[in-house]
C-alpha cells in the first residue's frame, strides 16, 4: 500500500531531455495510466519510480518517504516488463518464486504462495514449463503472477499486453483490472493505446515530448481536454480538428460554417469536434463536403468526408452507405464543439 | 515438376561431391599421421612407396612405456583445464562489467584488454621468463597454467562479453526489482543465460593452449612439466634420430581430444568465432 508522489522531476542523459516537470500525486490503491505516443518518456517516469533510473532533478516520495538514492531491491516495487522478462532458464515456477527467495521468505511459505499467486491468473498447469515453450499470453500471466507473489506496495507495469493480439489483450486487460480492485496494490501502467488507458484508469496521465499534458480521469479527459494534443489523442476515431477562422462569432473553413459562441474578435483558431457529436443531416448542417471512405465496422460505420482539403471522421449509423465523391452534409452537436489556439494547441473554449 | 526435382537431387548431389572432396583433403593429413603412427619405423623411412602397409604398435608401446607420455598428459590437461579456469573466474567479471556498468575508461580497458591479444607473444618471452623464475616457478605446471590463462584472458573475456550483450537489459532490471544484488544477477540470470558462450569460450581457449608451443618450451625444461606439444619435440633429436611414428602418433593422440570437443560444440563454434562481427 503506497502513496506515490514525484515532485519537479526530471531526466536529462547530457543534453537529451527524458521527462521534465514531472508533478504527479497517486494516491493510495489508485490506478494510474501513463498515456502517450512512443518516445514521450512514459518507461524513464516509470523507471525512476522503480528506481532503475535516478532522477536528474526533483523529488521521489513514497508513503512521505525520499525515495532518491534508494536502490531497485530496496523499494517494495514489482514491474511487470513489455517483453516479460521472464528468466529464461528457470521454470515457472522458479521464476515466480524469485522474488520470494530474494526476499528471504521461508520454504514452505514459497510454495504455498507461488500456487496461491499462479491460482489468480489461472496458470495451474504450466509451472513446470520453461518460458520458451509458453504462448504470449501464458508468459504475460507469469509476469503478473511473479509480480504479485510478494504482495509489494505497488504495481508498475510497463505496456504489458503490446506483444499481444487484440483478443488477448482485451481479455488481459479485465484481468489486470480486476485483479488490482482485488489486491487493491497502487498501481501505475504505462500504454500508448487510448482505449486501454480510457478502460483501465482511475486517471490518466498524458505526456507528450518528456512532459505531462494533462492529468485527470478518463471522463474529465475526454469531455474536458486542456489542449489539441490531449484531444487528438483521446476517442477511437480521435476529435477532428479542423483549422479555420473565427470572425463575428461565425467559426469558417473551407466547406464549413458553425457558430462559435462566447469567442470574440477576429482570429484564426482550431475547431475540434469529435466523430460522435456528428450527425449526417439533410439540412441546416455545418459541413458540406463529398464522401472520402466508408469504413463499416458492424455497430456503427465509420465515414469520413472531405471538406476542403480537410478529412473529417463521422459516426454514422451501421446501415449508412453512400457513393464515393456524394455530397453529403453534417450537423455538429453544437454543445460539444472545442476550440484550440492554433500555434500553442491549448484551448480556448 | 520432375526435372525440377531431379535438378535439384542433382545439385545436392554436387554440393555434397565438393564437401566431400573439401572433407577428404583437410582429414588426409590426419589419416596420413595415423597410418604413419601404426607402422613400423622401417617402413616409414624407405623411399620406396608401400601399398600394403604393416600394421604395427611399436609407437604406441614406445610412447607409453620407454617415455613418461601419461606424465605429458597430465600436465597438458591440468595446465589447460586449470588455465581455462582461472580464465573463466576472471573473464565473466570483466565481461559483466565491460557489458553493463557505465564508467569513465570503459571501453579503453575493454581495448586494452583485447590489445594485449595483438603484440607477438615472442616479445614479451624473455620478460616472462625472469618473471617465473624470480617467483621460482620455472618447470612447474603453475607457470603453464599462468601463462595459458593470460594468453587467452582477452579472447575470453571479448567473447563472454559478446554474449552478454545481447542478453535484454529488462531481464537484469526485472531481477533487480525483484531483490537481487548484483552478484545473484550475475550468477543466478546471467551466467544460466549464456552456458553455450562460456562453453564456447572455454573450448577457444582450450584449443589455443592445447596448441601452445612458444611459452611452454621457455618454462618446461623437465619432464615435471613438458606437456603433448613439447614432448613432440624430444622424439626429434637424441641417439635414436627422428622418431616419425612417434610423433605422428602423439599428434593424433593431442589431436582427437579438440576434434571430438569441437564437433561436440560446432552449433555454438561458429558464433563465437565470429563474435565481435555483430556486436563490437
Ligand atoms: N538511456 C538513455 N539514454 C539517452 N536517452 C534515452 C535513454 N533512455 C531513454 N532515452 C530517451 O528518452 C526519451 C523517452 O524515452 P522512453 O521513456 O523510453 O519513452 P516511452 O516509454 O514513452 O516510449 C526518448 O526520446 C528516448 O530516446
Ligand atoms: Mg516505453
Amino acid at each position: 500500500m503506497a502513496r506515490i508522489e514525484l515532485e519537479g522531476v526530471e531526466k536529462r542523459w547530457g543534453a537529451v531531455v527524458g521527462v521534465r516537470d514531472i508533478d504527479l500525486d497517486i494516491a493510495d490503491q489508485e490506478l494510474v495510466v501513463f498515456l502517450g505516443p512512443s518516445g514521450c518518456g512514459k518507461t524513464t517516469t516509470m523507471r525512476m519510480i522503480a528506481g532503475l533510473e535516478e532522477p536528474t532533478e526533483g523529488e521521489i516520495r513514497m508513503d512521505g518517504e525520499l525515495m532518491n538514492g534508494v536502490d531497485a531491491r530496496d523499494r517494495d516495487v514489482a514491474m511487470v516488463f513489455q517483453g516479460y522478462a521472464l528468466y529464461p532458464n528457470m521454470t515457472i515456477f522458479e521464476n515466480i518464486r524469485f522474488p520470494l527467495r530474494m526476499r528471504g521468505v521461508p520454504k514452505a511459505e514459497q510454495t504455498r504462495l507461488v500456487h496461491q499467486a499462479a491460482g489468480m491468473v489461472e496458470l495451474g498447469e504450466h509451472l513446470d514449463r520453461k518460458p520458451g515453450v509458453l504462448s504470449g499470453g501464458q508468459r504475460q500471466r507469469a509476469a503478473l503472477a511473479r509480480a504479485i507473489v510478494r504482495n509489494p506496495s505497488c504495481f508498475l507495469m510497463d505496456e504489458p499486453l503490446s506483444n499481444l493480439d487484440a483478443k488477448l489483450r482485451q481479455a488481459m486487460r479485465v484481468q489486470i483490472k480486476h485483479l488490482q480492485r482485488e489486491l487493491k496494490t497502487t498501481t501505475v501502467y504505462v500504454t500508448h493505446d487510448q482505449i486501454e488507458a480510457m478502460t483501465l484508469a482511475d486517471r490518466i496521465v498524458i505526456m507528450e515530448r518528456g512532459a505531462i499534458q494533462q492529468i485527470g480521469t478518463p471522463d474529465e479527459i475526454y469531455a474536458n481536454p486542456s489542449n489539441a494534443f490531449v484531444a487528438g489523442f483521446i476517442g477511437s476515431p480521435p476529435m477532428n480538428l479542423i483549422e479555420g477562422r473565427v470572425s463575428d462569432g461565425m467559426f469558417t473553413a473551407p466547406g464549413i460554417a458553425v457558430a462559435a459562441n462566447g469567442i470574440e474578435g477576429d482570429r484564426d483558431l482550431t475547431l475540434g469536434v469529435r466523430p460522435e457529436d456528428c450527425h449526417i443531416g439533410p439540412s441546416d448542417t455545418h459541413l458540406d463536403g463529398a464522401v472520402f471512405a466508408i469504413e463499416p465496422t458492424g455497430d456503427l460505420t465509420y465515414l469520413t468526408i472531405k471538406a476542403g482539403e480537410d478529412l473529417v471522421e463521422v459516426k454514422a449509423d451501421r446501415g449508412y452507405r453512400a457513393d464515393l465523391d456524394a455530397p453529403e452534409h453534417v450537423a455538429f452537436n453544437l454543445d460539444r464543439l472545442y476550440f484550440f489556439d492554433p500555434e500553442s494547441g491549448i484551448r480556448v473554449r | 515438376m520432375a526435372s525440377v526435382r531431379r535438378s535439384r537431387s542433382e545439385s545436392l548431389f554436387i554440393r555434397y561431391l565438393v564437401l566431400g572432396a573439401w572433407a577428404l583433403f583437410c582429414l588426409a593429413p590426419v589419416l596420413w599421421f595415423l597410418s604413419i603412427g601404426l607402422r613400423p619405423r622401417t617402413e616409414i623411412i624407405t623411399p620406396q612407396p608401400i601399398y600394403f602397409p604393416t600394421f604395427s604398435l611399436d609407437a604406441w608401446h614406445m610412447i607409453w612405456e620407454d617415455w613418461p607420455m601419461a606424465k605429458y598428459l597430465r600436465n597438458s590437461v591440468l595446465a589447460i583445464i586449470g588455465s581455462v579456469v582461472i580464465d573463466l573466474v576472471l573473464a565473466i567479471p570483466a565481461a559483466y562489467s565491460l557489458s553493463r556498468y557505465e564508467y569513465r575508461g570503459r571501453d579503453d580497458i575493454g581495448f586494452y584488454i583485447l590489445s594485449t591479444r595483438m603484440m607477438a607473444p615472442a616479445i614479451v618471452a624473455i620478460p616472462i621468463f625472469f618473471l617465473f623464475r624470480n617467483m621460482g616457478l620455472l618447470d612447474t605446471i603453475w607457470a603453464l597454467m599462468l601463462v595459458y590463462a593470460a594468453i587467452n584472458m582477452s579472447v575470453v573475456t571479448w567473447i563472454v562479453r559478446s554474449y552478454m550483450l545481447d542478453i535484454p537489459k529488462e531481464l537484469e532490471d526485472a531481477a533487480r526489482t525483484d531483490g537481487a544484488s548484483d552478484l545473484r544477477i550475475l550468477w543466478e540470470i546471467i551466467i544460466p543465460a549464456i552456458l553455450p558462450g562460456i562453453i564456447t569460450a572455454a573450448v577457444i581457449a582450450m584449443i589455443f593452449a592445447i596448441n601452445e608451443f612458444l611459452f611452454t618450451l621457455l618454462i618446461a625444461s623437465t619432464p615435471d612439466a613438458y606437456t603433448m606439444s613439447v614432448a613432440l619435440a624430444n622424439f626429434t633429436g637424441g641417439s635414436d634420430g627422428v622418431i616419425y611414428n612417434a610423433i605422428a602418433l602423439v599428434a593424433f593422440i593431442a589431436f582427437v581430444p579438440v576434434f571430438v570437443v569441437v564437433v561436440a560444440i560446432q552449433k555454438h563454434l561458429s558464433r563465437g568465432l565470429t563474435m565481435g562481427a555483430i556486436k563490437g
